[in-house]
């Protein structure tokens, strides 16, 4: 069997997978071939390209297979939660009960783009009033309706304050069909006045000590709640080994960042790193084959970084890339155009950080959740941005925005101008819907542009 | 004396007055939507005209912005940027069922009142307080008893007289000896209006009907409780902060079914016979509460959405206004 890494298509994954199967490699129990689940109505896989080693299969396959293990938990008596929006830090929580599955029913954003449309919750959402106008999230309160994606969570906790009103709005629209949610606030991250007692948070950001009281109080009203719902108490002792195993997640991911954006020859696509990233928020609903996937991938990446074997050009563009993609196989093309990851900030950067071990556990968990870069201003994002595209080395800066949401009319500008003062590199937006086929020519062209701007220039040593 | 300018109806204009500065709600100009952002892709207008008028102000001392809105909290980012006039960005908690909101809403008070003594204020004493407070209830009190003897257009510029210029300022309206009557009873609900929107109750008196309920930001709605005489003398700050915080209904709170409970008990109290629904084209808040009133309420419901640019608007919401109206008559 080749080891030669390169992207491949999902019928050359086919054959491949045959080859793996028969040289004997280590199938987990929702292992098998990736097209079985082009079966299921994920059209858009047949579309994507992917890193063809054993790792990214197993990746791909925990990924495509989290309702089926959702659907196993709850028939099994186990509670499931939804949290929604704080992306990360409730889950840290709920995965220390024995008898909670905790998820993020916003990931529903990605259906419209995997099933092409197909599934219609788009349509749903605009029957219920939510528009195009609204971020591709609205495919949730689709999701919701049909029951289709998903178990109905036991209970739902949503974040808001400092949040996008698009969430903020479709959560309500949610609750006024008669989803019951749990609300908690996390309130806009502010910089502490001179004479106020201030918290160094993870990841670089700080907030008066006050705000950091209030979010643990806010955590304390969820601990409880889950408490009620699972009949289970938790202690410290638990929180802190659920926090252990959060960080194991986050340093696995950490180093898989490192390698992946500062070696010579790119080692991983940038699709399968996003999918990597994403598994920190919720643990695709289990926590301990999270790690497993990530160790794997991580072993992968060691191996290539070490041989010197990569999946792009040595010349590819070294581009930063701001929020998450509705559309995944905008990630492809930019692979395609030239351009490969070097550092990313998808919205949930705090849940990468490594959470707080020396502290009591409420207290880290609530330094994490206002560590949350949307929940401070779009100076302290930028700020940040502009710290891992040094970190990382990036040669350009690609703004994403996501259709409709409500920071993105503003915030782009923001960060492009600080980027743009900082560094001599250039920085482009582009918008990406759930499926970019009819704009696909457009979108290119950009990203090429991009990337032969970062080439025509001197690459610094 | 210094003024300090904002919009939000969560930010008390007594608490500014009572820091020694003289409070302004603006009355934002659509004109202004085009002159601060070259790039305006998916930002509401209304954001986008407080940013023009803020950045194009010379008067004012400082301004406060909230966070009850995404939008309104990034153009702080702009403004912390792009503008020298000192500003201020106070946390309203969207949850409002439990003490740590409210607390919360108050500990934000208290930093508003160390911004405003930055900028010249005084600590307010309890007793300038609620002396400044029952002010502005008379005044409140003395428009809200006009309004079955006002226009509905008379009556929302009151409204928004008394957030642009205070309590000081006589209420000098001609009222009708007889009560105004007639006309298709309409209450209007959303976000706040701007001085052009103010032609919208001409336009619908015009064209057969009368604004019994203005639900929207900058009419009643965005008006605060009555203050109780007795907490206000025992603790105004309190007071106030109640008042305020739980006092004002918006799509904004979560959950919002308060503001349902209150618009409920208005259209009833009325006899309201239709909704307007107003509302900016990219705000979310609103723009996700229209099929939920719709569910909600019996009454037909007329959506009357905006992008800011009034000349190529005013003949379409004519039109549909007129069509509403025929419909009800």
């Amino acid at each position: 069997v080749s080891n030669i890494p390169k992207r491949i298509t999902l019928e050359e994954w086919d054959l491949r997978y045959e080859q793996l199967e028969k040289a004997g490699i280590y199938q987990p129990y929702y292992g098998g071939p990736l097209s079985r689940h082009v079966e299921d109505g994920d059209q858009r896989l047949l579309k994507l390209s992917y890193d063809n080693s054993a790792a990214a299969l197993r990746l791909w396959n925990f990924l495509l297979t989290e309702e089926d293990r959702l659907h196993e938990a709850r028939a099994a008596g186990k509670n499931i939660v939804g949290t929604m929006k704080d992306l990360g830090t409730v889950p840290v929580m709920a995965y220390c009960f024995e008898n909670i599955v905790a998820f993020y029913p916003d990931g529903a954003w990605w259906i419209p783009c995997v099933m092409e449309l197909g599934a219609g919750l788009l349509e749903i959402a605009d029957s219920l009033g939510i528009d195009e106008s609204f971020c591709p999230v609205r495919a949730m309160l689709g999701a919701f309706v049909t029951g289709a994606h998903f178990p109905i969570p036991d209970m739902l906790l949503c974040s808001v304050g400092a949040t996008c009103d698009d969430f903020s709005a479709i959560a309500q629209r949610l609750n006024g069909l008669g989803h019951t949610i749990f609300w908690w606030e996390i309130p806009h991250r502010r910089k502490p006045d001179s004479n106020e007692a201030t918290v160094n948070l993870p990841g670089g950001f700080s907030a008066p000590k006050s705000q950091v009281e209030f979010v643990k109080s806010q955590l304390v009203r969820i601990k409880a709640a889950l408490e009620e719902l699972a009949v289970e108490k938790i202690d410290e002792r638990k929180l802190s080994a659920g926090i252990k195993k959060a960080n194991q997640v986050r340093r696995c991911l950490s180093e898989l960042r490192q390698l992946a954006f500062t070696a010579e020859l790119c080692p991983m696509p940038a699709l399968e790193m996003l999918i990597a990233e994403m598994l920190a928020i919720h643990f695709c609903s289990d926590r301990q084959e999270t790690i497993n996937v990530l160790k794997e991938l991580l072993d992968e990446v060691t191996f290539r970084v070490r041989t010197g074997k990569g999946i792009l050009d040595a010349d590819a563009a070294r581009i930063f890339w701001v929020n998450p993609v509705a559309d995944l196989q905008v990630m492809n093309l930019l692979e395609d155009c030239g351009g490969r990851i070097c550092g990313t900030e998808y919205l949930f950067t705090h849940a990468l950080d490594i959470i707080p071990e020396d502290l009591p556990p409420l207290e880290a968990l609530a330094q994490m959740a206002l560590a949350d870069p949307m929940a401070g201003s779009s100076i302290d994002r930028a700020e940040r941005i502009c710290a891992d595209i040094r970190r990382f080395g990036a040669e350009a800066a690609l703004i994403s925005r996501i259709p409709g949401a409500s920071h993105c009319g503003l915030e782009g500008r923001v960060i492009s101008e600080i980027v743009r003062e900082r560094f001599d590199i250039p920085v482009l937006e582009i918008e990406v819907p759930p499926v970019t086929d009819s704009m696909r020519p457009t979108v290119r062209t950009r990203l090429e542009a991009l990337v032969e701007t970062v080439k025509a220039r001197p690459r610094a040593k | 004396m210094k003024t300090i300018i904002y919009t939000c109806p969560y930010v008390p204009a007594e608490w500014i007055a009572a820091n020694g500065l003289r409070a302004s709600r603006l009355l934002l100009d659509h004109a202004e939507s085009a002159s601060a952002l070259a790039r305006t892709e998916g930002v509401c207008p209304f954001v986008r005209s407080f940013i023009g008028e803020v950045m194009n102000n010379t008067h004012a001392a400082g301004v406060v912005v909230t966070t009850i809105c995404d939008q309104m909290r990034r153009a702080f980012d702009i403004l912390v940027r792009k503008c020298e006039l000192p500003s201020f960005l106070m946390n309203v908690p969207n949850t409002w069922q439990i003490l740590e909101s409210q607390k919360l809403y108050i500990e934000e008070l208290k930093r508003l009142s160390r911004f405003l003594t930055g900028l010249g204020g005084k600590s307010p004493s309890n007793d300038s307080l609620a002396k400044l407070m029952l002010e502005y209830d008379t005044a409140r009190a003395s428009i809200l008893s006009a309004r079955d003897y006002l226009s509905a257009g008379r009556y929302a510029k009151a409204i928004a007289a008394i957030g642009r210029d205070g309590p000081d300022k006589t209420f000098d309206y001609d009222t009708a000896a007889e009560p105004v009557i007639g006309g298709v009873r309409l209450a209007m609900i959303g976000g706040p209006l701007m001085k052009q929107d103010f032609a919208l109750f001409d336009m619908i008196e015009q064209s057969g009907g009368r604004i019994v309920l203005d639900a929207s930001e900058t009419g009643e709605r965005g008006l605060c409780a009555r203050f109780d005489r007795r907490r206000l003398r025992d603790d105004p700050v309190m007071e106030l902060a109640d008042a305020y915080f739980s006092g004002i209904q918006d799509a904004s709170r979560r959950p919002n079914s308060e503001l349902y409970k209150w618009f409920k008990g208005e259209l009833t109290s009325r006899k309201v016979q239709g909704i307007i629904f107003r509302r900016y084209l990219w705000c979310d808040m609103w723009h996700a509460e229209l099929s939920r009133l719709k569910d909600f309420s019996d009454l037909p419901v007329l959506d009357i959405d905006t992008a800011g640019d009034n000349n190529i608007e005013q003949q379409r919401t004519l039109n549909r206004i007129r069509a509403f109206l025929e419909m009800l008559q």
